[in-house]
């Protein structure tokens, strides 16, 4: 503003000494240097009276000129003087009267009148009105900006006054338009100034709600501006009078919403062509609605963009985010490809670091990945360097998922070594990142390094406070691999100190868990008990209308406690109790393979084998690649394939697929080890036997896989 | 957020009415409670002079220094603390200014746990202020999640029209939750802690407008530690500097804390507002704001964060857009004719 200022002054010197400057009525022009002369030894009377005379003007015409002559020249204190000399508020009030009385209420605002009189009475209000609005602005540049906000107020409601019946379109006097157009948009940046955020906002409001005849690009700015203040100011407005609201119109009740509201609006606008694009709109619908985490609204309002305003390229980068945070992976990895395509931006960092990351989620995308990955580590350079730890550390995840399906064994090794290198690699540059502490973490109890897998569990939870569940639940499980039961308990109930109760559901079931594995059964109903309350208190105080997806989000999991008490029952042989507790369970959750899994293995413990063999093979039909699943059924096949040799091979292969799935499940060595040595083959049998007892001495609780 | 009342629907919640009745208790004596706490305060702050009344105290800048410099001593946080002690009490009364004069000093006790818990201090001191700021929040909006409604723009609104059909508020719209229901914590269970912190800043956000710069500045510090050092320092280091830059990098590893949306969120409003929202242009906050912003763009990227990604780049090029002189013109000015008629 003040830089603008002073070039304005420097600006309006230089016109001084050009002979331009010249004052213009009725058909006569005069020179501006005689009067100036006379203005600066600050003779106003001397300098009204020779542009009266010189250009045939009444007192208040010459004042009006000469206010904006000083204006104009820089010299705002001069102009203020010169327009105090006129008695505006009589000014107005002649024009009120001679304005034509309010026509019949039915005639809008486009109804001409008679032309003559208008014209002569538009004429008069707009030098009134721009000598008002004039002297708001010289108010304002000398600070007074409460003073100027009332004059500019004036103004508007002058306007209003003389004006009852709106300015026909046709025939508005430009200069009055203008200065109409002018107070409107300097009315609410005056209250700001000064300081009344209220006034403010109902200026802002009185500007976009009424009939000024803004033209696009101020209305656009108006409401750009508006827009910004209600998103920033940290005041709340109060939602709009009711007499502004039309009947069944939205109406935003708080200061997110009717900003959002309006700079949808002006992206719509952008998009018709009605208003110039303006970069910084774009970037504000960003900002709220990635605060109020509405990426996928946003990403639809990105794709509305007319082309040609963005890069392509910039723009599937900025979709990527939206989606991504949105939760909709596959539609974020499609746009990175493209972006990421050789001919395009194939260096982009922040697209390489966000495609290897989406893809380090996705056992099938890891492989390309780690070729993202690889190309953020070569890529992070100069400025940049600090990002290629968060490169190898996406390679390592990368290549730690990718050892989830390889092609061999000797795959597999290599894989998992490499993604230990590079997140070592990775920990060089970021000593101190607790996530990437944490992964390496799992990565090692992956491998069954459980030693190294415990030092970095202990020091993701110094390094994040204690404040991340997970790590408490990762710590828990590396103890019970290591077969510390109790210690592990310890951790759990020191988690449940730190955890607000909705929190507490796969703390307790691990906790139940680990008193069945303490040989401890009645105390795992205990716990589970106490889970089912929970889920009680959880109807209770979320209310009974509920829908599925808010089911999904409840943080105790009604069907996961049901099933989780199934499967305890099952350890326990009270089939009865199991069954009880899986038809609840069903209730919650029609289809999954791990209830089936557990239906099989109560029928399979009342040794009924077609059903048990029947509810595996559902389970796997829901989910093929359901682990637990195939070693049930390749258990049963072997066990059977004593007397029958012909179900041998099919278990064979369903446990080695499994093994290829997970390949540190002791239960499928330990079958397959059965069946080699049901065919004969004692010395692989011996192998698969060794390998089930190793890992029954470094088994967690729950799969590794269930914490990431 | 004091925009709570107006956003649920909900009817007034017992906690509100519970407030009225005490102050019209104590509607007597207002100025009572306010002496009270500036004496006790002239107690514990005793390296200048207090001010005599609480618009002063307000506004007095030794004496929020002062009191700033005893919450940056390293034992501050424990649970003997006069100084946190005295926040506390000052906090629990219904006094709307005495709220203001503890929220002040949030940025700094924030910033200040939030980096300590790493150091394992003990800092009930501070957990108690928090969690009265927290309890506050909690009964002022009965728990309920604010939420907001992403309009739509084929309904019409006050501001467009539309072709399509007239609908109510309610109906087919997206509801967004902007701050999650809130459960009554009587401790700081550290998986809740981020919660806890991060609800006391957005209380601070919603009384943002009456905070002095001092406490502005403070915040944008706090953000800078807590995002810890991406690398913006290496990024513009200039040779003869490169000592007292590596010294101020590890200071900064020092802050580095985890950073859940539930912090990012408040976070990222209070420096829009520091960026865009001021009254009077203050060239040291924005300063201060940007870089802030800068750092937490950083951490973002290492933390792959794409929410966050998408909210701090957008204040860094609203910055950058707002910097570039041909976005300055000033559209309320006349335009400069030659020619001056009536």
């Amino acid at each position: 503003m003040l830089g603008d200022q002073s070039s304005e002054l420097s600006e309006s010197n230089g016109e001084n000494e050009s002979p331009t400057l010249r004052l213009c009525a009725n058909g006569a022009c005069m020179k501006t240097t005689e009067v100036e002369a006379k203005l600066d030894e600050g003779n106003i009377q001397d300098a009204e009276s020779s542009l009266r005379e010189g250009l045939s003007l009444n007192s208040e015409e010459a004042r009006a000129l000469l206010g904006r002559l000083e204006y104009q020249r820089g010299n705002v204190e001069g102009a203020l003087r010169v327009f105090e000399g006129i008695d505006l508020q009589a000014a107005i009030q002649r024009l009120q009267v001679s304005a034509p009385p309010p026509e019949k209420p039915s005639t809008k605002k486009k109804v001409p009148r008679e032309p003559p009189q208008q014209s002569a009475s538009q004429h008069a209000a707009s030098l009134v009105l721009e000598a008002i609005y004039l002297k708001a602005k010289s108010l304002q540049k000398l600070g007074r900006t409460t003073e100027a906000a009332q004059e500019c107020k004036s103004v508007l409601d002058s306007v209003e006054k003389i004006f009852q019946q709106g300015i026909p379109d046709a025939q508005v006097d430009t200069r009055l338009q203008e200065t109409v157009s002018h107070a409107v948009e300097l009315l609410p940046a005056l209250w700001k100034e000064s300081g009344d955020y209220q006034e403010a906002i109902s200026a802002y409001r009185r500007a976009l709600l009424s009939q000024w005849n803004l033209d696009n690009e101020s209305c656009a700015r108006v409401q750009k501006d508006f827009a910004v203040f209600l998103l920033h100011s940290g005041v709340e407005a109060s939602p709009p009078s009711l007499g502004s609201q039309v009947e069944g119109s939205y109406v935003p009740r708080n200061n997110l919403e009717e900003a959002i509201l309006l700079l949808m609006i002006l992206l719509k606008k952008f998009n018709q062509g009605k208003a110039k694009w303006d970069p910084s709109v774009i970037e504000h619908l960003t900002f709220g609605l990635s605060l109020c985490s509405q990426t996928s609204v946003l990403a639809k309002q990105l794709e509305e963009v007319m082309p040609g305003v963005f890069s392509r390229v910039e723009r599937w980068n900025c979709l990527a985010l939206c989606y991504s945070a949105a939760g909709q992976t596959s539609a974020a990895v499609n746009l990175l490809r493209k972006s990421l395509h050789k001919h395009e931006r194939p260096d982009d960092l922040v697209a390489l670091l966000l495609a290897s990351k989406l893809c380090s989620e996705e056992p099938s995308l890891a492989g390309e990945g780690a070729g993202y990955a690889q190309r953020a580590v070569n890529n992070a350079q100069g400025m940049d360097e600090h990002l290629k730890g968060v490169g190898f550390r996406m390679l390592g995840l990368c290549l730690g998922k990718q050892a989830k399906v390889p092609t061999s064994d000797f795959e597999r090794s290599r894989l998992q070594s490499e993604s230990l290198k590079a997140l070592d690699g990775a920990i060089a540059f970021e000593h101190n990142n607790p996530d990437l502490i944490f992964e390496l973490g799992v990565q090692y109890a992956e491998q069954r390094n459980l030693k190294a897998a415990s030092r970095y569990a202990k020091e993701f939870i110094d390094a994040t406070g204690g404040s991340v569940l997970k790590g408490w639940r990762f710590l828990a499980l590396v103890l019970s691999a290591q077969q510390r039961f109790s210690e592990a308990e310890v951790v759990t109930d020191a988690a449940l100190d730190e955890t607000a109760k909705w929190d507490q559901g796969p703390l307790l079931r691990l906790k139940a868990k680990l008193k069945i594995s303490q040989s401890n059964p009645t105390e795992a109903v205990e716990t589970y008990r106490y889970l089912l309350a929970l889920v009680q208190a959880q109807r209770k105080s979320f209310g009974p209308l509920r829908t599925l997806s808010q089911m999904e989000e409840d943080k105790v999991n009604e069907f996961e406690v049901w099933h989780g008490l199934a499967y305890l029952y099952s350890s326990l042989s009270h089939w009865n109790d199991v069954e009880v507790c899986l038809k609840k369970a069903g209730e919650l959750k029609q289809y999954s393979a791990s209830m089936l899994h557990t239906e099989g293995r109560m029928w399979e413990g009342r040794k009924e084998f077609k059903p048990a063999l029947a509810a595996f093979l559902d389970g796997l039909l829901l989910d093929e690649s359901s682990v637990p699943c195939k070693v049930a059924v390749g258990a049963l096949l072997s066990e059977r394939g004593k007397e029958h040799q012909p179900t041998l091979p099919v278990a064979r292969s369903l446990l080695s697929d499994a093994l290829r799935i997970d390949p540190t499940n002791r239960k499928a060595w330990y079958y397959l080890g059965l069946v080699h040595k049901y065919d004969g083959r004692i010395a692989d049998a011996t192998d698969c036997f060794q390998a089930a007892s190793m890992l029954e001495e470094s088994d967690p609780i729950e799969s590794f896989s269930t914490i990431l | 957020m004091s925009e709570s009342p107006t956003i649920n629907d909900s009817p007034p919640s017992p906690a509100i009415a519970g407030d009225s009745q005490t102050t019209a208790a104590n509607e007597s004596d207002p100025n009572a409670k306010c002496q009270t706490a500036i004496q006790s305060l002239s107690s514990i702050v005793t390296t200048t002079t207090i001010p005599s009344t609480i618009s002063l105290l307000l506004g007095d800048s030794s004496v929020s220094a002062a009191i700033s410099s005893l919450l940056l001593r390293p034992d501050s946080g424990a649970g003997d603390n006069n100084l946190c002690r005295w926040l506390y009490d000052t906090f629990q009364s219904t006094e709307p200014s005495l709220h203001l004069l503890v929220l002040r000093f949030v940025p700094l006790i924030a910033g200040l746990y939030l980096s300590r818990v790493l150091l394992r201090q003990p800092q009930a001191g501070f957990e108690a202020v928090l969690l009265a700021l927290y309890a506050h929040e909690t009964t002022s909006r009965a728990g309920q999640a604010v939420t907001v409604n992403i309009p739509d723009l084929s309904h019409p609104s006050i501001y467009h029209e539309s072709k399509g059909p007239a609908k109510n508020n309610s109906t087919c719209l997206n509801i967004a939750v902007v701050s999650s229901t809130l459960d009554p914590h009587g401790t700081v269970r550290s998986t809740r802690r981020a919660r806890i912190v991060g609800v006391a800043l957005e209380l601070y956000y919603s009384e943002i407008s009456r905070m002095p710069r001092q406490s502005k500045l403070d915040f944008c510090g706090a953000c800078e530690k807590w995002a810890g050092g991406n690398g913006e320092t290496r990024a513009g280091v200039v040779p003869e500097e490169e000592e007292s830059v590596a010294v101020a990098r590890s200071e900064k590893d020092g802050g580095r804390i985890p950073l859940p949306w539930e912090l990012v969120q408040p976070m990222m409003r209070i420096l829009g507002h520091c960026l865009m929202g001021m009254k009077v242009e203050d060239k040291e906050v924005k300063e201060a704001a940007s870089k802030a912003c800068q750092s937490l763009y950083l951490r973002s990227l290492h933390d792959i964060n794409p929410k966050a990604i998408l909210a701090a780049g957008s204040l860094l090029r609203l910055r950058e857009i707002a910097l570039d002189p041909k976005n300055q013109i000033d559209h309320t000015e006349i335009s400069n004719d030659n020619v001056l008629s009536v």
